[in-house]
């Protein structure tokens, strides 16, 4: 015991922390994980994040489903089809727009071309096409019909039909009618009979050589123009629509099945398992450490009590009880860390702690703060504590990574916040979507990452302070 | 004041600990002081000298009220202070007494600046502004001769020698101006070098704010000038008491005979060997003999010292012996 009598000034704990390696890695990573809370929580208030994450007003419909972060790249050494937006009502290069009244009539030709090159050297996973028309309901709807031109000049046409819906959606990609007729056109025009396990994409995005009747098919890049031919049959009505080719990769982070952006919930599960962790291990070791210097100093019958409930706490199962509650109430996360601070309360560290406090209550200067009145308050908050709290801080640290783990574990098991994207919700969510089983390792692999990164932080951490509080560790 | 003069009375003090050998055990009494009595005026000093485990620490601590008493009574100011449930009353007593250990290290907290090791004292007793309280540690520090102060008050204990922090505990002890001060054995764990300048600082300070001091020490050959009374204890009792320089001029007690019989040698350094004379043991506190308690290694020693504890008798005018050789 004989570093209790040790200094600790902050600088110089700072100065010998920086010594050692583990201690400066440490720093930097917590640096990074504070940093990234902080512009999270600053620039996504809750809020906002719930919302995303909830995808409200459909506002993901635009991502891709299920893509992989775009770094991805570097490891299959393709350059991987990104999403691709052309929109008619936009004025810009490659999009062609002409309206012709037809004399004498209500009717109006439109003829829209949209160009975009495709040099990617994978298919798309999706396409759509998303409407924005102009015509009355109850009156005629404008009738459409679209090609699709491939870089060679093959003119393909897709559908032909009257609109239902002036926000009509043509998810090209999954519309069976769409597919029939593009099928039966290359039986027609290039005689080439599609396999079935040939795409739509695989079709549009492809070079149109026999061997699509073996299914195999490679990427035609080159300029691509959808050509739009609409009639419409009322002064004012307008046709004007959005094409979608969904990439594979997208962002940093990708995306989930829900076609949410993954880095949401990264960053997200940033600030939660840093407060969840970090209030957690505090909040246990100041209550315990009050519970402990009570226990200690007034001794008799206090200690009894309290030594007699820390050892109830310490048969509790604490992670069945804590599950069981957390099935049974739906905890948002605040409560849960509440529920997690009050079973630990009565730790095992308070018989340790309280060991401690028994020794330096005999100490001369706690003696001499009674001979000049110190009340036993004063006595345990001034005097005592601030003599126990230095060689409990390792510990503290060190406990972190424990609670940031319970969380994700909680969350993993579908117990956790209901709403908050966090690390463990998306490990949820990737498992209960099958992603190793379908190769998104990346929906696994960021959060994961996280998590480990942030444990390493505070063990390291943890540890270093311990070399430098408890001496005898230095050796190591 | 109470009317008779006296500052402190102390009357037949008992301090047992309970000790237990095992949890099923009944348990049994240290009898570490074990019937004390004396009185002290204002501004005087003593010298309480004994063998260790002679119960010195214990009945200074007990003055103090930082054992409870177990039987007997004291008395301050007039006041019976033996049993305070009173928190104003006890916060008074705790004011007008002061402590000043042996171990200058261990009696600082070493997480604390000096200033606020001289603070606190002055907090609990709300004392003065945060401005008054300053000027009066500085005032304080200058008093011990720690100066420049402003250079000692932001230090931390680890950064003084036990001398200096010896000199901060005098000055933490006096701070709230109290009239009783127990000093137990302050200069032993110091380099003899500073001993005689500690106790000359101490002394000085007891005289000129009229302090009743209790100086506890092994130390025979300092009480000479330190103090006007000496108390010899052994075993839990005061055995011989009176003014310094008629009890170490005219020892009474076959105890105190065997003491100073030990330091006949002017040298310094073998003064200090004289609790090892006496020979033999002292007597188990647990179960003392039942007579004197001296009378295994008196050299003197009569059938009925072996029977019945002898009573105190004054011998001379204020000069208690507790020897049946003198009743
Ligand atoms: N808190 C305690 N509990 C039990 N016994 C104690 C306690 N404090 C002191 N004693 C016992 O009381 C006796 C007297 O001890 P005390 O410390 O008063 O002696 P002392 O004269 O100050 O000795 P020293 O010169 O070694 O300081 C010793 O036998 C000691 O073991
Ligand atoms: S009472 Fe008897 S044994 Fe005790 S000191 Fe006096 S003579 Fe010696
Ligand atoms: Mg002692």
């Amino acid at each position: 015991m004989s570093e209790v009598g040790m200094e600790y000034s902050l600088k110089g704990v700072m100065r010998e922390l920086l010594s050692y390696k583990s201690g400066v890695a440490s720093l930097l990573i917590l640096i990074f994980l504070i940093g990234l809370s902080i512009y999270t929580v600053t620039t996504i208030p809750p809020q906002k994040a719930i919302a995303m994450w909830r995808g409200e007003n459909n506002m993901w419909i635009e991502n891709p489903r299920n893509a992989a972060p775009e770094w991805i790249e570097y490891f299959v050494h393709k350059h991987l089809p990104r999403t691709i937006k052309v929109d008619s009502r936009e004025k810009s290069f490659g999009i062609v727009k002409a309206k012709t009244p037809i004399p004498e009539t209500n009717i109006t030709q439109i003829h829209i071309e949209m160009s975009f090159t495709y040099d990617y050297d994978d298919f798309p996973s999706e396409v759509n096409i998303f409407f924005h028309a102009k015509y009355n309901a109850s009156e005629n709807a404008p009738l459409v019909r679209l090609y699709w031109v491939k870089p060679d000049g093959t003119k393909i046409p897709i559908k032909e039909f009257n609109m239902r819906d002036p926000n009509q959606i043509l998810y090209l990609s999954v519309d069976q009618s769409i597919y029939a007729g593009i099928t039966s056109w290359l039986m027609k025009e290039k005689h080439i009979k599609a396999a079935k396990t040939v795409t739509t994409q695989q079709i549009l995005f492809g070079k149109l050589t026999p061997s699509l009747s073996q299914g195999k098919v490679e990427v035609e890049k080159g300029t691509y123009k959808l050509v739009v031919d609409a009639t419409t049959y009322n002064k004012g009505d307008d046709v004007d629509l959005k094409l979608v080719v969904y990439g594979t990769v997208y962002g940093i982070a990708g995306t989930d099945h829900l076609r949410r952006p993954l880095i949401i919930a990264l960053l997200w599960g940033t600030p939660v398992a840093l407060a969840f962790g970090l209030t957690a291990s505090l909040a246990i070791s100041i209550i315990q450490l009050f519970i402990a210097t009570i226990s200690g100093w007034y001794a008799g019958i206090v200690d009894s009590i309290i030594q007699r409930i820390t050892e109830i706490y310490m048969i509790i199962p604490f992670l069945p009880f804590l599950i069981m509650m957390a099935a049974f109430y739906k905890l948002d996360i605040w409560t849960i860390l509440a529920v997690v601070i009050v079973l630990s309360i009565f730790g095992a560290g308070i018989k340790s702690t309280r060991a401690l406090v028994m020794q330096i209550k005999e100490y001369p200067y706690v003696e001499a703060a009674k001979a000049y009145g110190a009340s036993d308050a004063r006595i345990i908050t001034f005097y005592i504590i601030p003599k126990i709290l230095p060689p409990l801080v390792p510990g503290l640290i060190g406990s972190v990574p424990g609670f940031v783990f319970l969380e994700a574990a909680l969350s993993l098991l579908g117990l956790g916040d209901p709403y908050l994207p966090t690390w463990g919700k998306m490990i949820n969510d990737a498992y209960n979507n099958g992603a190793l089983y379908k190769g998104y390792y990346y929906w696994i692999l960021e959060p994961s990452f996280m998590l480990i990164l942030t444990a390493l932080a505070f063990a390291m951490l943890g540890f270093a302070l311990d070399k430098i509080v408890n001496p005898r560790l230095r050796e190591m | 004041m109470s009317g008779n003069g006296y500052l402190l009375e102390v009357k037949d003090l008992r301090k047992w600990f309970e000790v237990r050998r095992g949890i099923f055990s009944k348990p049994l009494w240290l009898k570490a002081v074990d019937g004390v009595s004396f009185e002290l005026r204002p501004g005087e000093a003593v010298s309480l000298v004994g063998e260790s485990g002679s119960g010195k620490t214990t009945l200074g601590k007990t003055i103090l009220l930082l054992h409870e008493p177990t039987d007997g009574k004291i008395i301050f100011k007039g006041e019976d202070v033996t049993h305070l449930k009173d928190k104003k009353k006890l916060m008074w007593y705790r004011r007008e007494t002061g402590l000043v250990q042996q171990d200058p290290f261990g009696a600082m907290p070493s997480f604390m600046t000096i200033y606020r090791i001289l603070e606190e004292p002055l907090i609990i007793h709300k004392v003065g502004d945060k401005k008054e309280r300053e000027e009066i540690i500085y005032k304080a520090l200058e008093e011990v001769r720690l100066t420049p102060v402003e250079d000692f008050a932001p230090k931390y204990p680890h950064m003084l020698s036990g001398g200096q922090l010896q000199r901060v505990a005098i000055a933490r002890a006096l701070i709230l101006r109290p009239s009783l001060v127990v000093a137990d054995e302050p200069v032993s764990m110091l380099d003899a070098s500073v001993r005689v300048e500690i106790l000359n600082l101490m002394r000085e300070m007891q005289e000129s704010r009229n302090i009743t001091f209790i100086y506890i020490t092994h130390d025979l050959s300092t009480t000479r000038y330190f103090s006007e009374w000496i108390f010899i204890m052994y075993a839990g009792h005061i055995v011989e008491r009176g003014p310094t320089q008629r009890v170490i001029r005219n020892p009474l007690h076959p105890y105190t005979k065997a003491l100073l019989a030990a330091i006949p040698d002017p040298d310094p350094e073998n003064r200090k060997r004289f609790r090892d004379v006496p020979p033999g043991e002292p007597p188990s506190l647990i179960a003392p003999p039942p007579g004197c308690r001296f009378a295994p290694r008196c050299p003197v020693a009569m059938d009925k010292c072996k029977k019945e504890e002898p009573p105190e008798v004054e011998v001379e005018h204020n000069h208690f012996v507790k020897c049946w050789l003198y009743v």
